[in-house]
């Protein structure tokens, strides 16, 4: 029993001393690599449609570094950030790594390395810098665009006796474009909102023609002021829509990735607000929806005197590990990556939307068309410029919203705390 | 061999006079005279590589994630910020809807013991097909929770065969899985579903401990089957009915993650969140592994209390026994 006493005294001594010696976020400089070789984490390269895309890449990263070999290793997405935050507390992460433009790179630009002087020269031919920039500095190339175009279904605006060339422009009409398709046998939009992201699609997709210029310039700035009426507005929709039964039925058990997609395929909602990357995009929904019959629609204008735009930043990006070896190499790997051959290779297999925006996308049909031709005036996503813990929490209290247990007064309350402590 | 050298294997029994017994330990201390260093050496030595691997593979990350949480995450990384942590812990809403959904496992956990036992009960007094129902019972167990996860979302979807079958018979349909009062339900009904076949297996093994003749004599004195269940089954298996408390509930606490991430996500509204998700979110999703490190303690600590309690509840039994 003494002994007992005594190994529990000594375990709870070594715990006391050693209490807040070291970090989680481990030494963070350790090496990952060796120089002639690299190390490449992503979730892409497992995928078939990618195939083409890292073998140009490789391609080009081949001529210009004959005795460097890539190594690709694909991890599940949905482990990834798990991985790679455990391999960052590590110091022995990958030497090039997949980001997710916004708070993803963002919470994790401590192990990158800045890529601003190797990248110089791309800052013209990409877009979507933006979502892979902290504090001025930029921590990866851009590879695709994400954004959240309103997908339509030109065939169920014509079995609802509405034009389908001419979709609503303001929110009124909208509302009367919805009842019309409510009577033809189908829902207004499909919306999966289990993972709580069906919010963040709403807030990006209808924010430019809630939001004024000056509002939207200041949320993307970081002045957010959640208190204005037309920020609350976007909320108090968001909540209107679903008691008016605009979506589908179970939104809050129904998951995005793919059930709310196939309720917009099979033809049971006329909207969706997808996405222009490689998923939930023009090219899966033509796939079951015609080319002809898949629209692209502006955001209705909401509050008079906006100018709705499409919201779109980078989408994914590589970005280049603190601790490898030769940084120089590495972000040589990263413009390889994010060559014009190379992106042109992902547009066509997989049907991204590239950061490479002189990519010639004509054959792509309508919907792609209208998405590539409203990049000109579109504007970073208003979701990307929140912290991953507030994301978290507008999913749970947009959940909420929908099942009616909270006022739109408390969830920008709870949201501009969350936003101010950043 | 000298047959004065000999020294029993086993203590004798009885009491050991003090003053031979200290003689002894005064002897050995010094090194008794035939015992070589080697052979006073071998059983530490042989307790070497299992002691170095708690030390090393269990303690050293133990006391590491402990150490962890009591440093800062982002830009406060690897300074000691002594309790913060845990007071950002308590402060958070979702870590302490986790701690109240654990409450919640305890409340249903006698529900949880109970369908097993009582299974096993109609099985072990061979209900017509018993054998069939042994089988099927413990079919689940060998599932991944992954998979069985995504058998009951298309069952229990908002327009899945449940809700279709319900409406059939003019019963509205239910968001099983969206509505925040129901989801949590739900979900520790499907991990019972999933898991409760083990446990039916460790019933099945008590039951083949108790006494037939005990049975007979209740039949023959003409007890009803709640009588028998009440006076007989539920007294005879009282050591299998507290290990199977124990062993469902750190089950419950431990192995409902798959079940989670699948069905819910920890929604709706972050209603089934259990400690064990929110420190896999903090962790993974929001970059905050000092914070998980915190959550992960006091989890630790909750298991500590139940593993305790398991042992305080199996001396009990054995004592009684």
């Amino acid at each position: 029993m003494k002994k007992r006493a005594l190994w529990s005294a000594a375990l709870v001594v070594g715990l006391v001393t050693m209490a807040g010696c070291g970090s989680a976020g481990g030494p963070g400089n350790s090496s990952g690599g060796s120089a002639d070789k690299l190390v490449v984490w992503d979730w892409k390269s497992g995928e078939a449609s990618a195939a083409q895309y890292l073998d140009k890449a490789k391609a080009d990263f081949a001529r210009k570094h004959p005795g460097v070999s890539v190594e690709f290793v694909a991890q599940p997405f949905d482990q990834y950030y798990t991985l790679l935050g455990a391999a960052i507390q590590a110091g022995k992460g990958p030497d090039v790594m997949l980001f997710n433009g916004g708070g993803q790179i963002r919470d994790r630009v401590d192990a990158l390395v800045p890529l601003d002087e190797q990248v110089a020269e791309d800052k013209q031919r990409l877009a979507g810098w933006e979502a892979f920039t902290a504090d001025g500095k930029t921590y990866a190339a851009p590879v695709t665009l994400q954004g959240h175009p309103i997908y339509y279904n030109k065939a169920l605006y014509a079995k609802a006796g509405l034009d389908p060339a001419t979709p609503a422009t303001t929110w009124d009409r909208f509302l009367a474009d919805c009842a019309a398709i409510a009577r033809a046998g189908a829902k207004c939009f499909a919306l999966g909102n289990k993972e709580g992201a069906g919010i963040q699609f709403w807030l990006s997709a209808l924010g430019s023609g809630i939001l004024t210029a000056q509002e939207y310039d200041d949320w993307i700035a970081g002045k957010r002021d959640w208190n204005s009426p037309n920020v609350k507005r976007v909320f108090a929709l968001w909540q209107e829509a679903g008691k008016a039964g605009l979506n589908n039925d179970g939104a809050n058990s129904t998951a995005m990735f793919n059930d709310s997609f196939a309720i917009f395929q099979s033809g049971k909602a006329a909207h969706i607000i997808g996405l222009m990357s490689d998923v939930g995009h023009w090219k899966d929904f033509s796939e079951f929806i015609t080319p002809d019959d898949l629209g692209v629609m502006s955001a209705p204008v909401v509050t008079a005197g906006t100018t709705p735009s499409l919201a779109y930043d980078g989408g994914i990006g590589y970005a280049v590990a603190k601790w490898t070896k030769d940084p120089e190499v590495a972000a040589d790997l990263v413009r390889s990556l994010t060559s014009t051959e190379a992106l042109k290779a992902f547009y066509a297999d997989a049907g991204a939307i590239a950061a490479d925006t002189t990519i010639d996308v004509s054959q792509g049909g309508p919907a792609v068309a209208g998405i590539v031709s409203a990049l000109r005036g579109g504007k970073p996503a208003l979701h990307v410029a929140l912290s991953s813990k507030t994301i978290d929490l507008m999913g749970r209290l947009s959940q909420q919203l929908l099942s009616g247990s909270i006022t739109v007064d408390e969830v920008v309350k709870q949201l501009a705390a969350s936003d101010q402590a950043g | 061999m000298p047959i004065g050298d000999t020294r029993p294997s086993v203590r004798p029994a009885g009491r050991t006079d003090p003053a031979a017994a200290d003689t002894v330990r005064r002897r050995v201390g010094r090194g008794a005279p035939g015992r070589p260093r080697g052979e006073r050496l071998a059983p530490y030595l042989l307790v070497a590589p299992a002691v170095l691997i708690i030390v090393v593979l269990r303690l050293y990350p133990l006391v590491l994630g402990v150490n962890f949480s009591f440093t800062g995450d982002g830009v406060r990384n690897g300074t000691v910020v002594g309790l913060d942590n845990y007071r950002e812990l308590l402060a958070d809403p979702l870590f302490r809807t986790a701690l109240g959904n654990v409450g919640w496992l305890v409340l249903l956990l006698p529900v949880a013991v109970a369908i097993p036992g009582l299974l096993a009960t109609f099985i072990y007094l061979r209900v017509p097909g018993h054998r069939v129902y042994r089988s099927v019972y413990f079919f689940p167990a060998v599932l991944s929770p992954v998979i069985v996860g995504a058998i009951f979302n298309l069952l229990l979807a908002f327009d899945g065969p449940l809700n279709t079958l319900l409406g059939s018979v003019g019963v509205p349909p239910t968001d099983w899985l969206g509505d925040p009062d129901i989801a949590k339900f739900v979900v520790v009904g499907v991990h019972v579903w999933a898991t409760f076949g083990m446990s039916l297996v460790v019933f099945l093994a008590g039951f083949a401990t108790l006494d037939g003749a005990l049975l007979d004599a209740a039949r023959v004195d003409g007890a009803a089957l709640p009588q028998v269940i009440r006076h007989v089954i539920i007294p005879g298996l009282s050591r299998t009915i507290q290990f199977v408390f124990v062993t469902t509930m750190i089950g419950m606490l431990t192995s409902m993650f798959g079940l989670l991430y699948v069905m819910t996500s920890g929604g709706p509204e972050g209603s089934t969140y259990l400690p064990e998700y929110y420190i896999w979110i903090q962790q993974g999703q929001m970059n905050r592994p000092a914070l998980a490190s915190a959550a992960s303690t006091v989890l630790f600590v909750i298991m500590l209390v139940v593993g305790l309690l398991q042992i305080h509840l199996l001396r009990r039994a054995g004592k009684e026994s």
